[in-house]
């Protein structure tokens, strides 16, 4: 589903270039749960950025799905990245100025649904995260488990192939993140959708198909364990 | 609404305080040219209005010169009629001079009612004159002194129910009576008095005269041929124009004046540019992580920006329309000014109605529409462009900041040169001087930024060594650059016009000063009263022998004002006799004074500054005027120094000029007393001498010198209004931006007290600040503000009005700008230090 060849990636700090990703190369399955766990720095949340597209690579290629995703031009890669990704942050990152069923609708309505049709799917969305009675809550009315759930429908409502998520319980209590978990991934299983996860958190890694390290700017396997049934 | 609009929206709605003053700022520029446009479209309106009253239907009229035409002509053409098979030429005498009633100058329309009736007849415009019956047709031929008006001048002058007024032509009073208030008659008529062309004549002592006679001429092929024939029969002297054209010409006179307006009400919209830049790009910079969530959830680049373009486009239209509310409100007190300038300076007009065109406002709409989407252009390709980052570090913002202030260098420096070759390739072009002023603006703009950042690093490393905290309030300046930049570079270019203007209508004023002083060699002057040029201000020949006989006036110059005739339009001319101590008055910019007066005594003229530069004459070429024999080419011999007249105007010897016109008049005279005679007991004696026989202007020179400084200061009390609120914008401009920028700071400034530092200190820091900032606009201004002065001196007054004006600087002339640049830091910095000084440290911490 996600074949990752020779990525590089390296930042200008005044005259000293940062080398984040030298070379990187994975390959992950349709369906997978995969973590991707690292030091800080090491480069993890660029390299979600430059599967999602919203990054572009030194060198290397992204495909999914058998299309090189690193060698589409900008508004495909953002078309892409609309139709076919989702994500899921550590910040949540809601829009604060539309309330709960609006931030999971903006998804489809970039993807042209609009309307009752946009409406329906998006409660349906938020019922599945058990957020269906705050649809017209405003964001800051919500506690952190509650927006990140949020998030969560946000990311799966236009039933994306590939949900990338940026340490999604980082900024979560353990008891809430231990309510969260579970949902994202079930969701996530549920619709077939590929899970890449950034983590530090050696709990949700458990939980995972694979684990991969990244250092080095390389990833290595940590892990790997049969798919769940 | 979509999602996406939806976010755009509330997010401007819940920052109402933000967008109340980017508002503010559109408003007023808007404001500013809709004001503008209305009180000279009103001025346009109501001279239009005028001349429809007093032309009536004609489409044509026969002028002659200051003598007018014999009314000879007028029974020569009624009896021979021209006529061609299908056609026939309609003419109406006028007669037409200047009165005072009431206080206010009015203009004296002599018609025969009989002939307006046939050529209004003969057309299908609105009438000039109606006689409703026949006992005001009765009064009209019996009463002396019978007048007509309209029901609105007659109550503005007071007259009641008998009708009787009291008129003041050349300083002779009439008494008058109303015989008919026009009910209906239309603001054309506000400032018309109308009489029988035979009372006319008497009162302005122009019997047998007429002021011209209009015609209409049918169109086409035979009105063509009947207008060839008529000229042909016309003697040398007389000229027959179209009435448009006519009307053309003289508000053509104001043009220079009204570009000038237009000029200044532009600049109030630039400023408010940089207000809407300010504002939008800090709605981007808050907004970058949600922008970043959009673009990262699947939002394009168009989207982007066109979320960013449509909130600046929302802007626009709002700021638009209360721009034209505002505009709407100052426009109606910009109208008196206007017009009080316009009569001060060019012809009569009197501007009751304010006149609003549907253009204005649609340009107005536009204006707002186009600042605003231009203003927000730049951070909307910006944000649209960048990478989706979610958390782009503050320091990468300020260093694309910065980077973009250094690129600016470059610009400011293209613009400058911009600037100087525009000059260069333009030589009179007023538009080129104005678009060389705007860049020269433009480049002060472009250049502050990064100066403010070189500025205010040299002063956090020198105030290091003091102390810690001062060195934060520097260094902030400097590292925030991305929103200080723009709120100091709109300031500075707002204080650089305000100092340029300063300066030149200082230089303007102190040169006119010089130039009264150098000009009046005598002690008083004796003028009749009226419109300068007008033909009825004659002193009594009696009167003048009188005024001579005073003990004390051991001599006296003798002048008389008309307006003649040229190929190149109408010139004012005016004859004198002078005194050979005169003649010092007079400066010469051009032309050798030892062969320039003797020729000007054997027939020569000498012109004035202005009327050399709009006619492009120089010594040894040659001016031709219509006299009474026809037109005739004088020679110039030299160009004289002349505030007095922006239009210019021909000196000619009285003794020539009576030859040439057979005018007789005198206008002016100017009395020179022995020595150790009082001024001011003579001018008592004078006006005892002439009592009761001509009401006569009697002043000493240092009552005219007091009342021409007056209105002078008038005349630009309309520039410094402009100004005012061009400078009003660019405060509200730093206002909001700092206002902005400390808000954001919050965090900062919580940290900063949980540190130890007191609430006072924290006030203090930000007061540095702000103070900092408003003080080094003003340091950009003023150099800035110098070079502008020297191109509206040197370049727009040149080109507008052809005047020379030397440079003059004085402290007074940087204080505005100085009080300007503290009021609008204090101002901005006063909020947030108090805000700072007082919130809770806990919730502090936690704002980002």
């Amino acid at each position: 589903m996600l074949k990752i060849e020779g990525l590089a990636k390296s930042f200008r700090e005044g005259d000293r270039a940062h080398r984040v990703l030298e070379g990187l190369d994975v390959q992950v399955g349709a369906g997978q749960t995969v973590a991707i766990m690292g030091r800080s720095g090491s480069g993890k949340s660029t390299l979600l950025n430059l599967i999602s597209g919203i990054d572009r690579a030194d060198r290397g290629s992204v495909r999914i799905e058998g299309l090189e995703v690193s060698a589409l031009g900008e508004p495909a890669r953002t078309l892409f990245r609309r139709a076919h990704i989702g994500f899921v942050y550590q910040f949540f990152n809601l829009i604060p100025t539309l309330d709960v069923a609006e931030n999971v609708r903006l998804v489809l309505e970039l993807n042209g649904l609009r309307g009752a049709p946009a409406r329906a799917r998006s409660l349906a969305a938020l019922a599945a995260v058990g957020l269906a009675e705050r649809a017209h809550s405003a964001i800051d009315q919500l506690s952190g488990g509650e927006q990140q759930r949020v998030a969560i429908a946000r990311a799966l409502v236009h039933g994306p192939k590939l949900l990338l998520a940026d340490e999604p319980t980082g900024n979560l209590d353990e008891q809430t993140a231990r309510e969260v978990l579970p949902l994202m991934l079930s969701l996530a299983h549920e619709r077939g959708a590929t899970l890449l996860i950034v983590t530090h958190d050696e709990a949700l890694a458990a939980r995972a198909d694979r684990v991969l390290e990244l250092r080095d700017g390389r990833l290595s396997e940590r892990r790997a364990m049969a798919p769940r049934a | 609404m979509s999602a996406l609009r939806a976010a755009s929206l509330r997010h401007l709605l819940r920052h109402p305080a933000q967008l109340a003053l980017a508002l503010v700022g559109l408003t007023l520029g808007v404001g500013t040219i809709v004001a503008v446009d209305i009180a000279t479209a009103s001025a346009r309106r109501a001279f239009e209005l005028s001349l429809a009253a007093v032309n009536g239907p004609a489409t044509h009229q026969i002028t002659g010169g200051p003598q007018g035409i014999d009314e000879a002509l007028y029974v020569r053409l009624r009896t021979h009629p021209l006529k061609t098979a299908d056609a026939a030429v309609a003419l109406a005498p006028v007669v037409q001079g200047y009165l005072t009633a009431g206080g206010r100058v009015m203009q004296l329309i002599g018609i025969d009612p009989f002939a307006s009736a046939e050529l209004q007849d003969a057309g299908e415009g609105a009438p000039a004159l109606a006689l409703h019956g026949a006992d005001e047709a009765r009064d009209w031929f019996t009463k002396p002194g019978s007048v007509i008006m309209s029901a609105a001048t007659a109550d503005a002058l007071g007259i009641g129910p008998t009708g009787e007024v009291e008129l003041t032509i050349g300083g002779v009073k009439h008494p008058a009576i109303l015989i008919v208030r026009l009910a209906d008659a239309g603001p054309g008529f506000d400032g018309l008095i109308l009489t029988d062309i035979v009372q006319a004549q008497e009162w302005l002592g122009s019997v047998g005269r007429l002021s011209r006679i209009d015609l209409r001429l049918p169109q086409g092929a035979s009105g063509a041929a009947l207008l060839r024939r008529l000229a042909a029969l016309l003697p040398q002297d007389l000229e027959v124009q179209s009435t448009r054209a006519s009307a053309r010409e003289t508000f053509a006179m104001t043009d220079a004046f009204t570009t000038n307006l237009k000029a200044m009400s532009l600049l109030a919209l630039l400023v408010g540019m940089f207000l809407i830049y300010g504002a939008v790009s800090f709605a981007v910079l808050q907004r970058r992580t949600l922008i970043g969530v959009l673009r990262a959830l699947g939002a394009t680049r168009g989207e982007v920006l066109g979320i960013v373009l449509s909130e600046a486009a929302v802007l626009g239209i709002v700021g638009a329309c209360c721009g034209v509310l505002l505009g709407l409100a100052i426009g109606r007190a910009l109208v008196g000014l206007v017009s009080q300038t316009i009569n001060d300076l060019y012809f009569v007009v009197a501007v009751n109605e304010v006149s609003v065109p549907a253009g204005v406002l649609i340009k107005a709409g536009c204006a707002g529409l186009a600042t605003a989407l231009a203003a927000a252009l730049l951070p909307a390709l910006e944000v649209a462009a960048s990478t989706p980052q979610l958390s782009l570090a503050r320091s990468v913002l300020e260093r694309r900041s910065l980077r973009l202030a250094r690129a600016l260098i470059g610009v400011s420096a293209l613009l400058a040169l911009g600037a100087a070759l525009t000059v260069a390739a333009s030589s009179r072009s007023l538009l080129a001087g104005f678009a060389a002023l705007f860049m020269l603006l433009l480049s002060v703009a472009a250049l502050t930024p990064a100066c403010l950042h070189a500025l205010a690093q040299v002063l956090a490393r020198v105030s290091a060594t003091v102390s810690p905290v001062a060195r934060l309030a520097f260094a902030d300046v400097a590292a925030s650059l991305s929103r200080t930049g723009v709120a100091v570079a709109a300031l500075g270019m707002a204080l650089t016009a305000m100092i340029g203007v300063a300066v030149m209508v200082e230089s303007f004023r102190e040169s006119l000063r010089e130039w009264l002083v150098q000009t009046m060699r005598a002690d008083v002057y004796v003028s009749a009263p009226g419109v300068t040029d007008s033909l009825e201000r004659r002193l009594d020949p009696e009167v003048i022998r009188s005024l001579l006989g005073v003990p004390g006036v051991r001599g006296h110059s003798e002048a008389r004002r008309v307006t003649v005739g040229s190929a190149r339009g109408p010139v004012e001319l005016d004859a004198v006799r002078l005194l050979p101590e005169s003649y010092a008055g007079f400066v010469l910019t051009q032309g050798d004074a030892a062969r320039a007066w003797p020729q000007f005594l054997n027939g020569a003229v000498l012109i004035s500054e202005p009327l050399a530069w709009r006619l492009g004459l120089a010594p040894r070429g040659t001016l031709a005027l219509t006299t009474a024999a026809g037109p005739r080419a004088f020679t110039v011999s030299g160009v004289y120094r002349e505030y007095g007249n922006e239009r210019g105007e021909v000196l000619m010897d009285l003794t020539t000029y009576r030859r040439l016109w057979h005018d007789e008049g005198i206008a002016a005279l100017g009395l020179y007393l022995a020595p150790g005679v009082e001024p001011a007991a003579t001018v008592s004696a004078l006006r005892a001498a002439v009592r009761g026989r001509q009401a006569l202007l009697i002043r000493s020179s240092g009552e005219i010198r007091a009342l021409s400084m007056r209105i002078f200061e008038r005349t630009f009390v309309i520039t410094r209004v402009l100004y005012w609120l061009a400078a009003g914008v660019a405060a509200v401009g730093l206002l909001s931006a700092l206002l902005a920028w400390e808000l954001t700071r919050s965090r900062e400034l919580a940290l900063l007290r949980t540190l130890g530092l007191t609430p006072r200190s924290t006030a203090l820091l930000v007061m540095a600040q702000t103070t900092f900032m408003g003080l080094a606009a003003l340091l950009a201004a003023i150099p800035a503000g110098l070079l502008t002065a020297l191109v509206l001196t040197e370049v727009i007054n040149r080109r507008a009005f052809g005047w020379q004006i030397q440079l003059h600087l004085s402290v007074t002339q940087f204080s505005h700008a100085l009080w300007l640049a503290l009021a609008a830091a204090l101002a901005a910095a006063a909020y947030p230090a108090w805000r700072s000084a007082r919130l809770p440290l806990a919730s502090g911490l936690r704002e980002e």
